[in-house]
């Protein structure tokens, strides 16, 4: 079986999208068509600029379906496999960003230390870091031992000093700015 | 001539009598020229790491910078210096691990490793480094100057002959003749410019609900320019780059087998026998830089070729030969890589569109802080008032001469301090690039929907790199979509509701067929 080129797959996909966006996406997400009368006068519509570029689209796929190249989708599956890995390590970091404050702040509730909730403490130290620094060593640390193939604690402290650097720029001269993930609790 | 000499000491002015930075004895030191030689510093050192380019320092400062210097008028002209610093420092600094340890630290450098390293072995790299610096600053001083004389000139001709359908046109023509010409293959630069569009156009419209966001409420007030740019240019670089090393599995070899050095330095006659060379590639790499999306790559590859053969019909007996250790082959290539950086700044100083990664950052700054609005209606010197915009404009150059003499004096010094940052390990560098390019763009949007966002078209960045589709015209596409739209809507509205409005008068008639002619020269070029 003929390997499958890479150049027919983008342009037939570039041409079915641009297909259905333009029948069916921008008419129902849309609030204006092509054009729209107002005031008695004909002004261009908020459709017309998208459909103007998914028709960019679509002739960009028929150039793609009719060009000569040799790349196949080789190696595909292995990159997905590795995106689908780098995915799943982004959202972990982004759930120990998100949830280690405020897990914290709970715990220390129960033990009964801290009286407020993580939202009143996401300004005070040492609160309003330990998100950022759990998921940011994290996601540095979980990174270079995927690439290294293999778990090391100079991966760690790689990603502990890339926080601690963070914080010296971003957090501890400007006290508008707000790190991970203050500005979202 | 008097009005232009005015502003001319304006812009100076502003520069030097700008908000102080800090005191030193009492006397304040004005901000813009520290923050070019920040910049510069800055530039060099990224330009000699592989793996970082200045385009990622210039996004990654971005946040910073407007945190630090703040959201008025005040603030341009800082964090211009700084980002232009940036840009010409790493155009210089790529050099450096080309030279001394074979690998280019930014693609267009390539071509140095050819006589750099070759140089480099025989015992000289300080002559090596030194011949690539003047050639580089020479490249970069030479095209500067094209910048002062053709961005005024060009844009007061377009703002006297272009009315609003024939710039709607000029934009459609920049934008086809970016995606032809970027890339070997014109219709996936096609694909890259329509998806940036259609990235630009989610959200957005003028009707009261927003257009194109699947009733998804987080996605009414569009994509952010700055994550939508910084995942597909810098995330989705790092994604790539962290595959191929998960890949190979190897950290990058350094070649450190450097013998000592015999009589190193600059010898004497080098600067009469890269002369030639230096200027050739000036010229070369200016009028590449003045075309938009024309990259500095090509421009080293086209100096390089024609200084090879120019050298071939001239060398006297006992010349290296070009890639075996000839200071001209450094030459010709340093002087025509960074003559691309000035002339690059032509289109986005006189039209508003921006040539390279670099350019967008700076409209993006300027876009942020507000003020100054890149494009012909800058450079009006007949206003009754003074042109605060043109001030700044000649705040810009004054701030490009400021980061040329700093360069000439000591960015050779600095740049050969910084052999060592070619040291460290891609594998480490890239997850750190990575938080650093979140939290950057954390600080400025303050969502964590923003940094999912910027993810996603960091994947889209790794998706482009694996197909082998430019990101460029992607990345100028969402740029220009809002103002190419917002054009035509005024051009449609101007001509009385005219459906042919691109085609009623000649020039505009003009650059609609030149951008349809680009597509098509260059589609049946590639076959």
């Amino acid at each position: 079986m003929k390997p499958i080129k890479a150049h027919v797959v983008l342009g037939l996909g570039a041409v079915i999208l641009a297909a259905l966006a333009i029948s069916l996406w921008l008419p129902n997400d849309s609030a204006t068509g092509l054009m729209v009368r107002l005031r008695g006068r004909t002004q261009i519509g908020d459709a017309l600029a998208p459909t103007a570029a998914f028709v960019i689209m679509a002739v960009s796929g028929l150039m793609l379906l009719f060009e000569r190249s040799d790349q196949t989708l080789e190696g595909m599956g292995r990159s997905t496999g590795f995106l689908a890995v780098l995915v799943i390590l982004f959202a972990v970091s982004l759930l120990l960003m998100r949830w280690t404050g405020p897990l914290a702040v709970t715990i220390a509730g129960f033990l009964g230390d801290v009286g407020h909730s993580y939202r009143e403490l996401r300004a005070t130290f040492p609160w309003k870091h330990l998100g950022f620094a759990t998921g940011g060593t994290f996601m540095v640390a979980s990174l270079i031992s995927l690439v290294e193939g293999r778990f090391t604690a100079k991966a760690v402290l790689v990603g502990a000093l890339t926080v601690l650097g963070l914080i010296l720029v971003f957090d501890l001269p400007f006290s508008d700015l707000l790190l991970p993930p203050n500005g979202d609790v | 001539m008097t009005d232009i000499l005015q502003y001319v000491w304006l812009g100076i002015l502003a520069v030097f009598t700008g908000t102080p930075l800090f005191t030193v004895m009492g006397m304040g030191i004005p901000a813009a020229p520290v923050m070019v030689a920040a910049g510069l510093f800055t530039g060099i050192a990224v330009g000699a790491t592989p793996g970082l380019a200045g385009p990622m320092a210039m996004a990654i400062s971005l946040p910073i910078l407007l945190s630090f210097f703040g959201f008025t008028p005040d603030a341009l002209l800082p964090v211009f210096g700084f980002l232009i610093g940036i840009m010409k420092g790493s155009t210089v600094g790529g050099a450096v691990p080309a030279i001394l340890f074979n690998m280019p630290g930014t693609p267009d450098s390539l071509m140095t490793t050819f006589d750099g390293h070759p140089m480099a072995r025989a015992g000289q790299p300080r002559r090596a480094l030194r011949i690539a610096q003047l050639s580089s600053v020479s490249g970069d001083t030479f095209s500067d100057i094209v910048l002062f004389v053709c961005a005024p000139f060009l844009a007061v001709v377009v703002e006297a002959y272009l009315d609003l359908p024939e710039k709607a046109a000029l934009l459609i023509l920049s934008i086809s003749f970016i995606a032809a010409v970027i890339g070997g293959s014109v219709g996936k630069g096609l694909l890259s410019v329509s998806l940036g569009l259609i990235a630009a156009f989610v959200g957005t419209g003028q009707a009261l609900s927003p257009r194109m966001t699947f009733g998804i409420d987080e996605l009414s007030r569009g994509f952010s320019v700055v994550g939508a740019i910084l995942g597909v240019l810098i995330i989705g670089e790092t994604l790539t780059s962290l595959e191929d090393l998960w890949i190979h599995r190897k950290k990058a070899r350094i070649d450190e087998s450097l013998p000592d050095s015999v009589v190193d330095g600059l010898e004497k006659g080098d600067v009469r026998r890269i002369l030639p060379h230096v200027l050739r590639s000036s010229v070369v790499g200016s009028v590449i830089g003045a075309l938009p999306g024309v990259g500095s790559a090509l421009a080293a590859t086209l100096g390089y070729t024609i200084g090879k053969n120019y050298h071939a019909k001239r060398m006297k007996p006992g010349d290296a030969v070009f890639g075996a250790g000839a200071p001209e082959g450094i030459a010709a290539t340093e002087a025509a890589n960074s003559a691309v950086s000035g002339a690059n700044l032509i289109p986005v100083l006189s039209l508003g569109i921006p040539g390279n990664a670099a350019a967008v950052f700076l409209i993006l700054a300027a876009d942020s802080i507000g003020g100054f609005n890149p494009g012909p209606q800058v450079f009006r010197f007949d206003t009754a008032q003074i042109n605060p915009e043109l001030v700044i404009a000649f705040g810009i150059f004054t701030l490009m001469s400021i980061g040329n003499i700093l360069n000439w004096v000591i960015g050779g010094r600095f740049m050969r301090a910084m052999g060592i940052l070619a040291r460290i390990p891609l594998q480490y560098l890239l997850p750190v690039v990575l938080l650093v390019t979140m939290t950057a763009i954390y600080v400025q949007d303050t969502s964590l929907f923003a940094l999912w966002v910027a993810f996603a078209f960091g994947i889209v960045g790794y998706v482009f790199r694996r197909c082998n589709i430019p990101v460029l015209p992607f990345v100028i596409a969402l740029v220009l979509a809002s103002p190419l739209e917002q054009t035509a809507r005024e051009a449609f509205a101007a001509t009385g509701g005219d459906p042919f409005f691109l085609f009623n008068s000649p020039t505009s008639t003009i650059f609609i067929l030149a951008a349809v002619a680009s597509v098509i020269f260059f589609a049946r070029a590639a076959k």
